[in-house]
């Protein structure tokens, strides 16, 4: 019952009032899955990059968090190859931050924010956090390569070349459960 | 004791108004003179007369101007082999101190004030909008050619006007004034209001946008940003970034949305791009090349958010009104009963007895207590 009034609620919210950056919509008027588009902060690594997630309202919302994970592939030190995200205020307390004080544009603006500053600290992937931690232009430079492979695809295909629309533009939107084809390329950057 | 009284001796002459108090020169009182101040200082040395061991007490302007510098001149001391040499590294320490503290600036010669206050005259005082109260910041406002209000804010120095003033106005583009010991504020007037001119299609532009469509980004902007994110339909938005030059060219945009929106939109403007025209405006030109109307801010009531539930969103549940309130007055955030026992009761950090719960608010996390009607246990 709450998670009804309150995603409506949210709904509204976030097409009258979205935050900087960022928007967020349902994916085919289904009730539980939403799909947003995060700006790369300037002045990061992720710049001029548009990233896509998947967010799932689960069925006790807003008693749980919502589910959110990147579907476009990035380069972070607390974002895993499954575009998992290690971000306190995505668990229930007492490991996590999670209230129902917080919604989805709350914590969408806590991912782009999070994006601009990881948090080595608390690394998801390792290596990219020591990386990021010891040897930032190392990091920085791949981060840049990411989002430039992953995350700029979109940014090309406005520049009127319409060959590049034939292409399904699916890097960035396609679900990439178990599929690791478009992971391929990391490797060579380390 | 020869070797001390050399000292001493030295002490004398290098630093006449600072006077030894006692027999062995171990405590010293008077004056640094510096930058026609005195500061008063009193340094005693322990009875080895071991610099590292001295204090040094500072009077009030002193300890002021040297704020920050307790470090180095620690240092010093630890270095220093005797008072005399002591004293010099005090001395440079002091000068590096004041050269970065303006509270001991002289204020600016009458001059300065006069001219700034003729200059103003020439102006007119009806186009001073603010000024600071040491007189060394002013704004002044200006109005474009379609009426469009400017603030010009100038920051003065001392020297004025042989040293131009330090000049920012909210504009797109980078900006500086020419300046000669000759020059007055008409001159900056005349500067910026070029400038302007030069600006005004894309101002015009801009507002256009603003007032036609809907812009979501940014919430108010300002005369220098050149970015709109402009609604397009629910959820989904262009956003374009102008050439302050060339406000009508096709500007750099991206969409935001999701792809079956997005995508026609996209193939539209790849397929239309021959047809803009920057003859005809950027709003047109748009409309033109996307095939669409932009929608106008939609009206959605911004209901009073305060009475609703913190965590269903919504004031009716069923048929409960928010009745519990966060006691904190500060918060005040009002709760269904139903919609806080259900977040209470998962966490660790409740605890029931009876029929009262004990917890904390999702909003300030301040102590809340929740007591559960019969009906619902």
């Amino acid at each position: 019952m709450q998670r009804t009034l309150r995603f409506k609620r949210e709904l509204q919210l976030l097409t009258a009032e979205p935050p900087p950056g960022i928007t967020c919509w349902q994916h085919e008027d289904k009730t539980d899955d939403l799909r947003a588009q995060i700006v790369g902060g300037s002045g990061s690594p992720y710049e001029g990059g548009i990233f896509t997630l998947e967010i799932i309202i689960p069925e006790r919302y807003p008693f749980e968090p919502p589910k959110i994970s990147f579907l476009t592939p990035i380069y972070h030190p607390n974002i895993d190859s499954a575009g998992r995200i290690c971000l306190d205020i995505l668990k229930l307390p007492p490991k996590g931050a999670w209230r129902p004080a917080l919604n989805i544009s709350t914590v969408l603006t806590s991912i782009q924010l999070l994006m601009s500053e990881p948090n080595p600290d608390d690394p998801l992937m390792a290596d990219i956090s020591s990386e990021f931690k010891y040897n930032r232009t190392v990091f920085v430079s791949n981060a840049r390569k990411w989002t430039e492979q992953h995350a700029m695809a979109k940014l090309q295909a406005t520049k009127a070349d319409s060959k590049e629309n034939a292409i399904p533009t699916g890097g960035t939107s396609q679900k990439r459960k178990g599929e690791d084809v478009s992971r391929g390329p990391k490797k060579s950057f380390k | 004791m020869s070797e001390i009284s050399g000292r001493r001796a030295s002490m004398l002459r290098q630093w006449p108004l600072l006077v030894p108090q006692d027999l062995h020169g171990r405590v010293y009182d008077g004056f640094l003179s510096l930058q026609d101040k005195d500061f008063r200082l009193r340094i005693i040395l322990p009875s080895d007369l071991q610099l590292k061991n001295a204090k040094i007490q500072c009077s009030w302007p002193l300890k002021n101007a040297l704020q920050g510098y307790e470090p180095i001149l620690k240092q010093r001391l630890q270095q220093s082999s005797h008072l005399p040499s002591f004293m010099m590294e005090l001395k440079t320490i002091l000068e590096a101190a004041l050269k970065n503290t303006n509270a001991l600036q002289i204020p600016p010669a009458p001059q300065y004030y006069s001219c700034l206050v003729k200059d103003i005259e020439e102006l007119g005082w009806d186009k001073l909008s603010f000024v600071d109260t040491d007189f060394s910041t002013i704004q002044l406002k200006v109005e474009d050619s379609s009426g469009r209000e400017h603030l010009i804010t100038l920051r003065f120095t001392a020297r004025y006007p042989n040293e131009a003033p330090d000049c920012s106005v909210d504009l797109p583009v980078p900006f500086s004034i020419s300046w000669t010991p000759k020059s007055s504020l008409c001159n900056i007037v005349n500067q910026v209001e070029a400038t302007l001119e030069s600006l005004k299609d894309f101002w015009d532009t801009l507002d256009e946008i603003d007032k036609k469509t809907w812009v979501l980004e940014p919430e108010k902007p300002t005369r220098s940003s050149t970015m709109r994110r402009i609604a397009l339909g629910s959820n989904v938005s262009i956003t374009i970034d102008l050439d302050p030059r060339h406000p009508t060219m096709l500007p750099e945009c991206y969409f935001l949305g999701a792809d079956h929106v997005v995508n026609p939109l996209r193939e539209k403007l790849n397929c239309n791009i021959d047809l803009w025209d920057p003859e005809n405006g950027l709003l047109q030109n748009l409309k033109d090349v996307l095939e669409i109307d932009f929608p106008l801010r939609s009206n959605l009531e911004k209901a009073d958010f305060s009475m609703d539930c913190g965590i269903c969103y919504s004031y009716r549940l069923e048929s409960a009104i928010p009745d519990q309130v966060c006691d904190d007055p500060r918060c005040g955030q009002p709760f269904h009963q139903a919609c806080l026992y259900e977040w209470l009761r998962g966490l660790p950090s409740s605890r029931q007895s009876f029929n009262v719960m004990y917890g904390e608010c999702p909003y300030c996390n301040k102590p809340i207590t929740l007591k559960l009607s019969t009906k619902r246990s």
